[in-house]
């Protein structure tokens, strides 16, 4: 897996791919892994951030999600993206397929 | 010495009649699997000894590559041995595969040879095939598991250490 | 081709019932992910950026229509109706979902394919040359010992848990297409003074982090003891090879790390232990009854031009210009070899639709005796078309979007799937495949610049052979943003080379100006009849790099 460090980083978010069908997922702040960026809880600090993904670990999380790590997340006026391009790609699709993963169910449901 | 296991041999759950010998300790009768080292240094001592000896090859070795112990270096031993226990350090390393079969095949070892250390569901038929006749396995494993297990896939397409010749020979028995 | 026999698909349908169950044990908690992932890699699972990618076998490039049909619904109702051909001949699904993948793989056996060591630390596809049986001055048809290789290596007990992964090719041609010095174990099928089949065995090529050229290690293994031979480098290696550091691994490093003499005398003396007990020698039988599987087609007594086809090409332009640029010269009189580009300007590399696949099965099934071949270039061929129906194979590629003219040249780029698609990737390739292609999009202008293999690679791993491409280009990932490093020199062929980086790393918006200064560099320089590769190899990297980093 490309290294994505969150190192030093103050907003965190933690994904993961789901188990049954690979899809990106966010923890969500109820514990529910989320299949938008928009529903992914942010963690603000390290401390915060190391007990988000506390959170994304319980026993039996390899049950229904793989590999969940933590990554940063910048703060854009109200909302937060993610910083790194890698995880731009993963919360909307493809760039040269627009029309798939997340960037077209969205545009489906708008 | 290994962890708690259970004995599966020649496809049964049995005791295992041997106890890996504590390397400071003397060795008493009972059959006694010795580390390489030991065995080189006390050979001689040891062909004295009337009673079953085995050796355990160990996987994780010094240097750069950590390779472990070579097979090949049991060979001047193999009269003195009935057994030798192949340690796997993680299922990802499968050089363990390779020594059962120069055992088997080249040496022509017909004692015990037997897979210890990190030994997978999905690798036992496999390392059946490559001659190894007893697993040591975790204690939650049943033997309709095991057996199960062997019995994923029946047939081959090449030979090995066992009787299956392999597709591209048996097509035209 | 080859079909299977009540053995092939004994062992095939084992093997998914075998996946279903670990599957279901995975689902269920009883196997942990760290136990689970190397069965889901033996069985061509990978877990993606976006989703899982399932990488069906297409052994030796083959397929027959009616396989390809079933990529097709594969990729319908399984995925998001598109498949991607890859740089081993094999084909990748972006989207598949692990709980629908042992019914995915249950149909794929039905028309004797699967997705077996397609990934992993074991033996994977063995691949050829895409115009084997069609092309002139071969010496046997490579697939019939990759088949038997194939089989010999496939659930393989004691290769299974190799420090790597590990790829062979075999070429049967002077011409190597299918870049068998790039590989870990590469055969060239040669004929000595007697007459007698034999094979040149070449160890330690890749690519990856540290490329290597692979070291000629037997000269001639005659037939009868190829795979006692392969067996003892596979046992040398599985023995010997490094286990302490992933990247330092795979077989290349050995034999630059053992040196080649010491490497070849392993080799030899395990091969002498193995070869004494002849368990390897496959009878003469067996490899009759491959061999049958790859007989020539019941070609027609045709004459060597085509009356039909040059009225066609007199009439239209883009026609013809597709026949210079797509056909190469068959073996058999009346014949041509067609190219199918899939890489439309400004198109993914590579990529197919479910409509486009079900085009070339219904072309192949009509016109090419049931055959396609899916080419390392991520391309596809039609092997053996009547010169006289070339006009009609092109009218109903051309509807499909699959007839650009541009076979070699600049826009038939290679481009890993990169940061749009893989989790290891540092940058994106695709859309850098894609402006190239459109800077460059005039196929006349294309065509005069002439042969240029661009290969684009995301990360280091160098999925897209950039350290072969005669324009290489890495994608790298600078304080988050991405920036392209070009090489340029590197072969993949029979005079295979390792390109030689020009200096510092472009940026996304300076990158495509940096080839065409590449290309422009070579078009003033070259001679008659230079390719770019010619004109690099006589006047070095200098001139490029004068140009490209004048300011």
């Amino acid at each position: 897996m490309a290294q994505h460090s969150s190192k030093g980083a103050r907003f965190q978010a933690v994904t993961a791919n789901r188990l049954s069908d690979g899809e990106v997922v966010y923890l969500s702040p109820d514990n529910q892994w989320a299949e938008t960026f928009a529903a992914a809880d942010i963690a603000d600090g390290p401390e915060a951030g190391d007990a988000l993904m506390a959170r994304a670990l319980p026993a039996d999380f390899e049950l229904h999600v793989l590999e969940p790590y933590l990554f940063e997340v910048l703060q854009d006026g109200t909302q937060y993206k993610p910083a790194s391009v890698r995880e731009i790609i993963r919360a909307a699709g493809p760039t040269v397929r627009l029309d798939l993963g997340k960037q077209a169910d969205a545009k489906r449901e708008s | 010495m290994p962890n708690e296991y259970q004995l599966m041999k020649d496809g049964a759950l049995c005791q295992d009649e041997w106890i890996y010998a504590d390397e400071e300790v003397g060795l008493s009768d009972a059959p006694s699997i010795i580390s390489l080292s030991r065995l080189k240094a006390e050979a001689d001592v040891l062909r004295a000894r009337n009673a079953k000896l085995g050796v355990q090859l160990l996987a994780d070795g010094n240097g750069k590559t950590k390779l472990g112990e070579d097979v090949q270096e049991l060979e001047p031993y193999l009269d003195m041995l009935s057994l030798v226990s192949i340690a796997f350090p993680t299922y990802r390393n499968g050089r363990g595969f390779s020594a059962a079969r120069v055992l088997r095949e080249q040496f022509n070892f017909d004692g015990e040879l037997r897979a210890s250390g990190e030994v997978l569901h999905d690798q036992w038929a496999m390392m059946r095939r490559c001659g190894i006749t007893a697993f040591e396995l975790a204690p939650s494993v049943s033997l309709e598991t095991f057996s199960d297990a062997m019995g994923e896939l029946t047939d081959a397409y090449q030979p090995a250490a066992d009787d299956q010749r392999g597709a591209l020979w048996q097509r035209h028995k | 081709m080859y079909r299977y026999d009540e053995f092939d698909h004994q062992l095939v349908g084992e093997r998914v019932k075998q996946f279903r169950g670990q599957v279901e044990r995975r689902v269920s908690g009883e196997l942990t992910e760290d136990a689970f992932k190397p069965l889901r890699l033996m069985n061509g699972v990978y877990l993606q950026l976006h989703a899982y990618m399932l990488r069906v076998a297409i052994p030796y490039g083959t397929l027959s229509s009616k396989q390809m049909r079933m990529q097709a619904h594969i990729a319908r109702k399984y995925d998001r109706g598109y498949g991607h051909f890859t740089t081993r001949q094999n084909i990748q699904f972006n989207w598949p979902a692990l709980d629908k993948i042992p019914d995915l793989l249950e149909e794929l056996a039905t028309v004797e394919m699967h997705a077996i060591q397609t990934s992993g630390n074991c033996i994977r596809n063995v691949t050829s040359d895409q115009y084997a049986a069609a092309i002139d001055g071969e010496i046997e048809d490579p697939r019939i010992i990759s088949e038997i290789i194939r089989q010999w290596s496939t659930f393989h007990p004691e290769f299974t848990y190799l420090p790597r992964k590990f790829k062979i090719a075999v070429t049967g041609h002077d011409n190597d297409r299918a870049a068998i010095k790039l590989h870990d174990i590469g055969i060239v099928i040669k004929q000595n003074e007697l007459g007698d089949v034999g094979y040149e065995i070449h160890v330690g090529g890749g690519q990856g982090r540290t490329p290597f050229i692979a070291k000629k290690m037997a000269d001639f293994v005659p037939k009868a003891q190829l795979l006692a031979y392969l067996e003892a480098v596979m046992r040398v290696y599985n023995m010997l090879g490094r286990r302490d550091n992933s990247y330092k691994a795979r077989i290349k490093i050995m034999v630059h790390e053992t040196g080649e003499v010491e490497m070849r005398r392993l080799i030899e003396a395990e091969f002498a232990k193995i070869d004494a007990s002849q368990m390897l020698a496959v009878p003469q039988a067996e490899i009759d009854r491959i061999s049958a599987y790859f007989a020539s087609p019941e070609f027609e007594n045709l004459p060597a031009t085509s009356a039909t086809l040059d009225a066609a090409q007199a009439q239209d332009a883009d026609f013809a210009r597709w026949v210079r640029a797509n056909v190469v010269a068959h073996k058999q009189h009346g014949y041509g070899i067609v190219n199918i580009s899939l890489k439309p300007i400004g198109g993914v590399p590579g990529d197919a639709t479910d409509v486009q696949m079900e085009a070339v099965a219904d072309l192949a099934e009509r016109y090419s005796f049931d055959e396609i071949r899916v080419t390392h270039e991520q391309n596809l061929v039609l092997p053996h078309i009547r010169l006289d129906v070339l006009k009609t194979v092109y009218d109903a590629l051309n509807a499909h979007e699959l007839a650009t003219a541009n076979l070699g040249l600049i826009s038939d780029t290679i481009a890993c799937p990169g940061l749009d698609y893989c989790n290891l990737a540092n940058a994106r390739s695709i859309p850098l495949a894609q402006e190239i292609s459109e800077r460059f999009a005039d196929l006349d202008q294309q065509y005069d610049i002439g042969e240029l293999k661009i290969k684009i690679s995301g990360c280091i791993n160098a999925c897209g052979h950039h350290h072969v491409g005669h324009i290489g280009i890495l994608g790298v990932d600078k304080k988050g943003t991405e920036f392209y490093q070009i090489s340029l020199g590197g072969s993949a062929d029979e005079n295979a080379s390792i390109g030689t980086i020009t200096g510092r790393a472009f940026t996304e918006e300076t990158i495509v100006d940096a080839i065409e200064t590449v290309v422009t560099t070579y078009t003033d320089m070259r001679q008659t009849d230079e390719r770019f590769i010619d004109t690099y190899r006589r006047v070095g990297l200098d001139p490029f790099k004068e140009r490209l980093y004048a300011e």
